[in-house]
């Protein structure tokens, strides 16, 4: 066998050999990666880049290496996920920089960071003055995370006492033209439902890039045919603006009128409206 | 526009919402949404059946301007 095709050979089936590997070992980010997994990765690819170009050396060795080196990078981290010790050796334990508001200079010592390093670090996450912060922790990645104090968090809607409606995840129906029956299905409608929305917008399937379904079932379009212009679904904010002005009208009536009965009975179904609109206000908008 | 058809328009705007909300309520998975459309679609159904009674009141008052 000449040797060019025992090298196109040994490569096919090492890529495949190693594919299949690094698709066991885990889909991690590189940085996520243990002192162990990028060991193991950069030895896998040594021991396959070597038996590649070398045509002379046995080629079985090189599977039995990368087997080897495999099952050992595999068993460790099959245990680390069991138990808490192992796990602690192979990723590295998470030190604690900044606690109550207070640097602890230990901890910088131990990992070897300067002042100034933990200042960018603290300035990479958005706070200038050490002061604001109340804990911050570098992981062993590297990453400091950093919890600010109380008032220096961004405000949310907890700290407003403002109760939003639950919002579920958007639907992709339409990509590419093509009707995606799965996501369809999780927004419980169904393919005939889309094809009188789509009739009723009055596109064709095919001119449809992308279409979602948001969680009050309202299709939103993109076409390939950028001239035309789709109307935004505008259902819900029509229902509103409608409960609006009928409230609205009737405390009209009820300023309007000089009869004492009708004025109560405006003004009383004037607050069965407010109240309705104070109800469904966060679900319509 | 007397005020007889002001109410009367109100009325029916009032039905509109009606409708909004069931089909809102058909459309929509979500039981907290669904429990939330038929608190407000009580009293919006008391609110009209109210102002019904106002406009057979206000037919009765003036019968020349009755639509």
């Amino acid at each position: 066998m000449p040797e060019w095709i025992s090298i196109i050979i040994r490569s096919i089936i090492l890529i495949t050999v190693l594919f299949f590997f690094v698709k066991w070992l885990g889909a991690k980010q590189l940085s996520q990666l243990n002192i162990f997994e990028t060991i193991s990765g950069i030895v896998l690819g040594g021991i396959a880049a070597f038996h590649t170009v070398d045509p002379y050396n046995s080629f079985y060795y090189a599977l039995l290496a990368m087997f080897v080196w495999f099952i050992a990078a595999f068993t460790i981290e099959k245990l680390s996920l069991k138990s808490k010790r192992i796990r602690d050796f192979t990723d590295g334990k998470s030190t604690v920089f900044i606690q109550n508001g207070k640097v602890m200079e230990e901890n910088l010592k131990k990992e070897g960071y300067s002042t100034d390093d933990l200042l960018e670090k603290l300035r990479n996450n958005d706070q200038f003055l050490v002061s604001d912060v109340e804990f911050a922790v570098l992981e062993p990645t590297g990453e400091l995370n950093v919890l600010p104090k109380r008032e220096n968090r961004p405000i949310t809607l907890k700290d407003l006492n403002i109760a939003p409606a639950p919002d579920k995840e958007p639907q992709t129906v339409i990509a590419d033209g093509n009707i995606l029956l799965e996501p369809l299905a999780n927004a419980s409608l169904n393919p005939t439902w889309l094809e009188a929305e789509l009739e009723k917008q009055n596109v064709t399937i095919d001119n449809v890039f992308l279409g979602q379904v948001d969680h009050q079932g309202q299709l939103f379009l993109d076409l390939y045919d950028d001239h035309i212009t789709v109307p935004e679904p505008a259902q819900s904010a029509l229902l509103l603006a409608s409960m609006k002005k009928c409230q609205a009208d009737l405390e009209l009536f009820a300023l309007a009128t000089d009869n004492p009965q009708a004025k109560e009975l405006y003004d009383r179904n004037q607050k069965r409206l407010q109240e309705a609109v104070r109800r469904m206000e966060p679900y319509l908008k | 526009m007397t005020v007889g058809s002001q109410v009367k328009t109100c009325y029916a705007t009032l039905k509109s919402i009606e409708a909004g909300l069931d089909l809102l309520h058909a459309s929509t998975t979500e039981q907290d949404l669904k429990t939330t459309i038929d608190e407000t679609s009580q009293l919006i159904k008391i609110a009209r059946q109210d102002l019904h009674q106002q406009i057979i009141h206000i037919d009765k008052q003036e019968p020349q301007y009755k639509s």
